[in-house]
């Protein structure tokens, strides 16, 4: 998309996305829009000069150019504003990727999680085959960073958790109406699903036209992922927020059927790479698949991406 | 704390709104500016010859527009069809076929012809030997806005220069006055004025004048059917004077249109016609059905951002203190629906910077 004329008037160009024109077509009041969001994808606020004069503050960021609205109804509104009643706030919550808890690390050499697809990824030492990559051969345990979602009631495999609260010293204690107590998360549909850390929870997504599946948690006394730490499990906690923590959220990944019993979107929309190995440590030819998942707080509206590699031996 | 704002019923409303565009369309582009006439590359003839097919560009490129067809159609009382030995039954299924769709059928099922003024009930001169142009729906849009549409058809004799006499055709004051009484929706009555020449028309009409009825535009439809009196003079039952005679329509034979009419095809007649096209032009007109919403943002509301920039390490980028007012900048407005599915996006042309101290109201329209 072009950038938009911003030599004269203000001008708002609007356009249905797709999503919207495919609810229009669907007919049945699927098309109804009940509420509004504002958003400052384009705003780099590290441009905004605090110790400048008024006047000049922000000059640099008024004169950022803007894009025409995509139609994509995923790729818009990343960053919204916020409403919030009290207007002498100094620090807000952040959502960060914990990697310091046990089974919560990110594979080494990547930096990002590795789903194993099925079994005979992570580990066929039943099968006596020594194909698979997801083992230490000097531990004997899952290497750091693998998910697998397969395992149902298991702890074999990582996860992935992420804290929200507030990452500096300076404060001591989060508002009440600061606390996020929902979260969205966005994934590809066709790679796979979500499911709570002891494989027992499936919930059910909302899926679009672009396959991105949207899951919204909630926090229930019984809710499997999202939690409240109490303060005497904080003192013991690993976390990589600074200040205090108001929520932590939990899930694994379970790869998709598709995935599992096909490689047809390996080819298409993955590669291969020599980058894992086996359980004797030589190199093993796998197939990949990279995405990100999308974790955003109901609450903050802050989000973190987190890349996700599918892999199948 | 809030990311969405839900829109009550005072946030929305619906309108509907009447859009014109004009529409010109040179007689350069009709015949001559792409090709040799009459075998121009931007008009397209078909092995079945019943019409013919204009186009803005040669019609075999990708980004060649339809814009309009023209063809011939005769009743079988007209006093030329027996005469007819050049596609007589087919120029009469295009009548019929027009006919039926654009003035419908009597009591007892018979497929009334067109009539010169509207008024069926009192009879008076039908239009028996007919041309149809028929607008491309991209040029109309919902319809031809009414008492804009003119057409300059050049009527000199000589088959060389055809422009130097001209008739303007309209549909005066059609705005005001029109006919309902069409299956086919509201259509108006053509009248001819003399645009250049003092002696073109028998009657001296001037352009404006509604003396000399000449045909019938349908609106809604993107019809316009002509009587074919448009090209002979008084003496052979048209409308043009006499002093300057029936044009010659056929360059090489000198044929005359009612003799194209009975000894040509279909695409020789609308060729014949191409060549007498001096100038076409009318308002479209587009029914835009709206609804605006008012996404309206208080003095507190909208002053913080989860923008990833926003904040280094929890802190506020915009504040030194916690007293300093909260800023955030507007580039985009969201539309959500209940399930928080993005259903329309907004982008402004520049950022809007947003405070306590500041109230915005956006006016996002939808049309449909």
């Amino acid at each position: 998309m072009a950038f938009q004329d911003n030599s004269g008037d203000i001008i708002l160009d609007v356009v249905l996305t797709d999503e919207g024109r495919r609810r229009l077509a669907q007919g049945g009041g699927q098309f109804s829009i009940t509420k509004f969001a504002l958003g400052d994808d384009e705003i780099n606020y590290s441009l905004f000069e605090t110790g400048s004069t008024t006047a000049l503050q922000d000059l640099s960021i008024l004169q950022t150019p803007i894009l025409e609205a995509f139609t994509n109804n995923t790729s818009l509104m990343k960053s919204k504003l916020l409403s919030l009643a009290n207007q002498e706030l100094l620090y807000l919550p952040v959502l960060k990727l914990n990697t310091q808890i046990p089974g919560a690390s990110t594979y080494s050499s990547d930096g990002n999680f590795v789903v194993a697809v099925n079994k005979a990824t992570l580990d066929d030492s039943d099968a006596g085959t020594g194909e698979s990559i997801g083992i230490n051969s000097s531990t004997n345990q899952v290497k750091a960073g693998f998910l697998y979602g397969l395992d149902q009631g298991g702890d074999r495999a990582g996860k992935i958790v992420i804290d929200s609260g507030i990452n500096s010293t300076n404060v001591t204690e989060i508002d009440e109406s600061l606390i996020e107590t929902q979260f969205i998360i966005e994934m590809d549909h066709r790679l796979g699903q979500l499911m709570s850390v002891d494989g027992k929870t499936f919930p059910r997504p909302v899926v679009d036209d672009d396959y991105v599946a949207v899951y919204t948690l909630t926090k229930t006394p019984t809710d499997p992922f999202v939690k409240t730490p109490s303060q005497e499990d904080l003192a013991d906690f690993s976390t990589p927020i600074d200040g205090p923590i108001s929520t932590r959220l939990s899930f694994k990944i379970r790869s998709s059927q598709d995935l599992r019993v096909s490689n047809f979107l390996f080819d298409r929309i993955g590669s291969t790479t020599q980058s894992y190995n086996k359980y004797n440590g030589n190199p093993q030819t796998t197939k990949y698949i990279d995405s990100i998942i999308r974790v955003t707080g109901r609450t903050t509206g802050y989000a973190v991406d987190i890349p996700v590699r599918f892999v199948k031996v | 704390m809030t990311i969405f704002k839900t829109l009550s019923a005072e946030d929305r409303v619906s309108t509907k709104t009447l859009l014109h565009e004009a529409i010109p369309i040179t007689g350069a582009i009709v015949s001559g500016n792409y090709g040799t006439f009459p075998n121009d590359t931007n008009v397209k003839n078909f092995t079945h010859g019943m019409f013919q097919s204009v186009y803005d560009y040669p019609y075999l490129s990708s980004s060649a527009n339809h814009i309009f067809d023209i063809s011939i159609g005769v009743s079988t009382e007209s006093g030329l069809y027996s005469s007819i030995t050049e596609q007589q039954s087919k120029k009469n299924n295009i009548y019929n076929q027009m006919a039926q769709v654009l003035m419908g059928y009597d009591k007892d099922g018979n497929i009334q012809r067109f009539d010169e003024d509207g008024d069926i009930v009192a009879g008076g001169n039908k239009i028996n030997d007919a041309i149809f142009i028929s607008f491309s729906r991209l040029l109309v849009k919902d319809e031809i806005k009414k008492g804009s549409f003119e057409l300059e058809l050049g009527t000199q004799t000589t088959y060389a220069t055809p422009f130097s006499e001209r008739i303007k055709i309209q549909d005066t004051n059609a705005a005001n006055s029109y006919r309902v009484n069409s299956p086919a929706g509201e259509y108006g009555i053509l009248y001819a004025g003399e645009s250049a020449g003092t002696t073109t028309l028998e009657d001296n009409a001037q352009p404006g004048d509604t003396t000399t009825p000449v045909g019938l535009i349908y609106y809604q439809a993107g019809v316009v059917v002509l009587s074919a009196s448009v090209f002979l003079d008084d003496n052979d039952g048209g409308v043009l004077h006499d002093t300057g005679g029936t044009p010659d329509m056929s360059g090489p034979s000198g044929d005359h249109f009612d003799a194209m009419i009975t000894g040509s095809a279909i695409s020789a007649s609308a060729d014949a016609i191409r060549h007498r096209i001096y100038n076409l032009q009318f308002n479209n007109t587009i029914e835009l059905n709206s609804t605006v919403y008012f996404c309206r943002a208080k003095h507190n509301e909208f002053n913080y951002s989860a923008n990833p920039t926003y904040l280094t390490g929890s802190q506020i980028r915009v504040k030194n203190q916690a007293t300093d007012i909260p800023i955030s900048y507007i580039t985009s407005i969201g539309l959500y629906s209940a399930d928080n599915t993005l259903l329309a996006v907004g982008k402004f042309s520049e950022p809007i910077r947003k405070d306590s101290n500041i109230e915005l109201t956006f006016r996002a329209r939808l049309d449909y």
